[in-house]
């Protein structure tokens, strides 16, 4: 270091500091003054600099030139819908058209009771609430609206065009009645979001077999949500009625579903992009409650369930999913007896859950070992039963705290599923193999193809890895 | 009132309620017997223990019985005896291994294989991600940008996709040429360097008749080296002088090795890769397949941009003050890096950098995709044909679980260090 440099530069202005909407700050410098410290700080910085931009130059000007003169876009352009839906019957590729726009609702809805319920916490505490505005949340999801303007620059027809702003107006649509709802009945938004969803799922699986419990499931809780609201003179009077209103809103989602009986198209002939997304989606649902399951039972004080519970998890830790998957379709028909084999895809499925259970189980764990143990003698001193302690304070403080570690483990098992192309099933990976079997396109734009795929995971990995790094900082900062 | 365990393992706070009581007075443990039983907690907590217990035996009978089932149906035998059977198949780029050879061999070949791409890919990875992770906090905009790029990338992207990049866009169909007219590089008159589509060829070491000599030479220069170290050390530590302690054991290292190198003679060859007249194949030299380059590259810089975050945040958690401490100090940026923050990084980064590796060694079972031939596409292509299913995959699953509690023991290990270490 130079003795001689005054630790205050006379005549230059004090750094601006610049707040972000997410709470970062961040120092604004006027551009001389930038370059001057953010290249050319010191004698080794400036040489890397020097030496550096015309080696990334060079590297963008070779990556444009491939982009948009030398690659050979052919073999993505002509089969956009194959690898977005795979060889899915295309009569019936209205059923997906409706689930785009009723998961897309979904999530506006989503959008919608969580901006609500958010307002109404911050002015029961006395708080401004502000959105953030359109642009950066534009920004948040650049990587996702890039790869959509990427695949319908890409499309030969309107279709994807209109599919796109249909789904996102009704998106928008439901995200500006939700956060209009006033704020204590915000939370039953959440049962329309389950309602929406499940139909979503089931219009294109179908409306039969055991697709009730599914649909009753949301349908219920907010039933019991809207009794609880209800001032009961007896609790075992209130017990009665709650047990009764369950049984009944599950009995006629079974008799509607049995009359209805509508058949869909069965997930083991989903395929493509489509299938990647539903199939993390539905193994991360399914694992989560064995995961926490599997974690409490770790920590229980119960040495059985503790060495059983700890054994699984280790075990399934151990080996490598695709040795499961491998497993799962080698010889899963001779552990179970039955008469009509399960699908590939469904064994697959099991595959992914039982594998994810075993490290939400981990996540879980560090959650709960996370919560001060003041929490839980606080529980006890009101005389909380054992039960009530776990239910009440331990698991919502430990859920709070995982919910990052588990978008992570989401991520990871979206990444995952390219290896169902490995047991033959047609994923987005997949695909690829079958858009080269084709004769026009046999040896042809290789690496086109494997950029695409690249594109698709990078896209949707990258901007929940950016979300859950928000969420983050969010809780971090709610907890100071 | 027999059954209390005075076992030292602390339980849960429903033990330690039935511990309080019991030491107390005689009262209250009257109190206590009084609870009905199915009150009464430690009745309950017995049972609750045996139903579980009782389901999962149940399910793992049921699912047993099953399989003998099964098996018996499908006439399928269940001993082991396939592993001393020839495989009746050959390994591609392995020719130490005929159709002869028998199962167990073939894991072997696997396990090798496995380990030989895991090697290479943590060394490349640990290099990578350290590089990385330290250029993401550079005060240099460009560097840390080009880093943040470098692990967005990649740590999005699944492993397979990298791999089968590798394995089929710059190799199989990339711009190297097919094997007959590779491309040959040549020093000093023999061929080094042979690189084509599907195996490359490098120069390697045959041992001579004195290696073992050469090599014992070398374990005494490592011992010589750490003896001069401590020498140094306590020397420095006595006098307060400049140690150079790293500079002498290697002037040691280097002294004995070389007088071992002279002393042995003829202790390597080199032995230079050439193709084949026919060109079909490479003959001498070592031969690395694209299999094994395309999992070792890719798993290298996938699990990089993995390790390049952890180091970026064990950097980031070691304390201001001790950066600042040592600005204080007017230590050099580097001397601040290598006394001060990075070993205090270190000690956070190792355990996750280490599950890391964990991870490294069982993502090679996505060579399978471009035919490297390790433990699992091994055992995926040898069941069958009297090989039986169960059978294999028990040894797959062995094989990984041998590597994942070898590495988890010596993380405890490594952990329990450390916490002596704090205390």
């Amino acid at each position: 270091m130079d003795p001689h440099r005054p630790l205050i530069e006379p005549g230059l202005e004090e750094p601006l500091l610049v707040v972000e909407p997410d709470g970062r700050r961040r120092e604004k410098l006027p551009p001389r003054r930038w370059v001057r410290t953010r290249l050319f700080n010191t004698w080794y910085n400036s040489l890397i600099t020097v030496v550096l931009f015309p080696v990334i130059g060079y590297l963008a000007y070779r990556g444009l030139l491939f982009v948009f003169v030398n690659a050979r876009w052919s073999p993505v352009r002509q089969n956009l819908t194959l690898f977005m839906v795979g060889r899915y019957p295309r009569p019936e590729l209205w059923r997906i058209v409706a689930q785009m726009i009723l998961w897309s609702s979904a999530l506006g809805l989503a959008w919608g009771a969580a901006v609500a319920g958010a307002r109404f916490r911050a002015d029961r505490a006395g708080m401004p609430y502000r959105e953030d505005p359109l642009l950066a949340r534009v920004r948040r999801y650049w990587a996702l609206l890039a790869l959509l303007g990427l695949f319908l620059v890409m499309t030969q027809s309107y279709g994807p065009l209109i599919l796109t702003i249909a789904a996102i107006g009704a998106g928008a649509a439901l995200k500006f009645v939700g956060a209009r709802v006033p704020g204590p009945r915000a939370g039953l938004l959440w049962v329309g979001v389950g309602i929406l969803g499940v139909s979503g799922f089931q219009i294109v699986s179908g409306f039969h077999g055991n697709g009730w419990v599914w649909m009753g499931a949301p349908v219920a809780l907010g039933v019991v949500a809207l009794l609880g609201r209800v001032e009961w003179q007896s609790p075992s009077r209130q017990r009665l009625v709650r047990f009764g209103a369950v049984a009944g809103v599950f009995g006629v989602a079974y008799a509607v579903y049995a009359a209805l009986d509508l058949r869909g198209v069965g997930w083991d002939r989903w395929e493509g992009f489509h299938l990647n997304l539903v199939s993390a989606t539905v193994a991360i649902v399914l694992a989560f409650p064995l995961g926490l399951v599997l974690a409490l039972a770790r920590r229980s004080s119960l040495p059985a369930l503790r060495v059983m519970s700890t054994a699984y998890i280790e075990l399934i830790r151990g080996v490598p999913l695709i040795a499961l998957l491998l497993m799962s379709q080698t010889f899963i028909g001779f552990f179970l007896d039955t008469t009509t084999p399960l699908s590939s895809l469904t064994r697959a499925i099991a595959a992914f859950t039982l594998f994810t259970a075993a490290y939400v189980a981990e996540i879980v764990r560090g959650g709960l070992q996370a919560v001060d143990n003041g929490q839980i003698e606080a529980g006890q001193s009101v005389g909380l039963s054992p039960f009530g302690v776990t239910r009440l304070i331990v698991l919502p403080l430990a859920l709070r705290a995982v919910i990052p570690a588990m978008v992570g483990q989401f991520i990871a098992l979206f990444k995952d599923t390219s290896l169902l192309s490995i047991i033959s099933v047609a994923d987005l990976l997949f695909v690829r193999s079958l858009v080269h079997a084709q004769a026009d396109f046999r040896g042809f734009g290789i690496a086109e193809t494997l950029v695409f795929v690249m594109l698709g995971f990078w896209a949707v990995s990258f901007t929940m890895s950016r979300e859950s790094q928000r969420l983050e900082r969010r809780l971090g900062i709610g907890e100071r | 009132m027999g059954g209390r365990r005075s076992a030292g393992r602390p339980s849960g706070f429903l033990a330690n309620n039935d511990d309080v009581t019991q030491s107390s007075t005689d009262q209250k443990a009257q109190r206590h017997s009084d609870v009905v039983w199915y009150r009464n907690v430690r009745v309950l907590r017995l049972v609750g223990q045996a139903v579980a217990v009782a389901a999962v035996v149940g399910l793992v009978w049921w699912m047993f019985n099953n399989l003998v089932n099964s098996l018996d149906r499908l006439n399928i035998n269940t001993d082991f005896s396939f592993l001393s059977r020839p495989t009746d198949f050959q390994i591609p780029f392995d020719e130490g291994f005929d159709p002869g050879s028998s199962v167990w061999k073939m894991v072997l070949v696997g396990v090798k294989n496995t380990l030989l791409a895991g090697v290479f890919g943590i060394v490349l990875a640990s290099v990578l991600g350290l590089l990385i992770g330290i250029a993401r906090l550079s005060s240099n905009w460009l560097v840390a940008r080009i880093a943040t790029v470098y692990v967005e990338t990649l740590r999005n992207i699944p492993p397979l996709v990298v791999i089968l990049f590798f394995g089929f866009a710059v190799f199989t169909f990339g711009p190297f040429p097919v094997l007959r007219d590779a491309d040959q590089l040549s020093i000093f008159g023999n061929t080094a360097l042979i690189l084509s589509n599907t195996v490359w060829g490098i120069p390697s070491l045959i041992a001579g008749e004195s290696t073992g000599l050469f090599w014992t030479a070398v374990l005494v220069g490592v011992i010589s080296a750490a003896v001069v170290a401590r020498w140094r050390t306590r020397l420095g530590e006595r006098t307060g002088k400049p140690h150079h302690r790293v500079a002498f054991a290697l002037g040691a290292l280097l002294l004995v090795t070389v007088a071992g190198l002279l002393i042995a003679g003829d202790v390597y060859s080199v032995s230079w890769p050439e193709l084949s007249p026919n060109g079909r194949r490479i003959l001498g030299g070592f031969k690395l397949n694209f299999g094994f380059i395309s999992v070792a590259v890719a798993l290298g810089l996938y699990t990089a941009s993995h390790i390049a975050e952890i180091v970026r945040g064990s950097i980031l958690a070691v304390p201001k003050g001790q950066s600042e401490a040592a600005n204080s100090l007017a230590l050099s940026s580097f001397e601040r890096y290598r006394h001060v923050v990075l070993p205090q990084a270190l000690r956070i980064a190792v355990p996750p950098i280490i599950s890391q590796y964990l991870n490294l060694v069982k993502n090679t079972s996505l060579g399978v995709a471009v035919s490297y031939a390790e433990i699992t596409l091994l055992t995926r292509s040898s069941i069958g044909n009297g090989r039986p299913a169960p059978q294999s995959i028990a040894v797959l699953m062995g094989v990984y679980l041998v590597f994942s509690l070898t590495i988890s023991f010596l993380l405890n290990i490594y952990n329990r260090r450390i916490q002596l270490v704090e205390r």
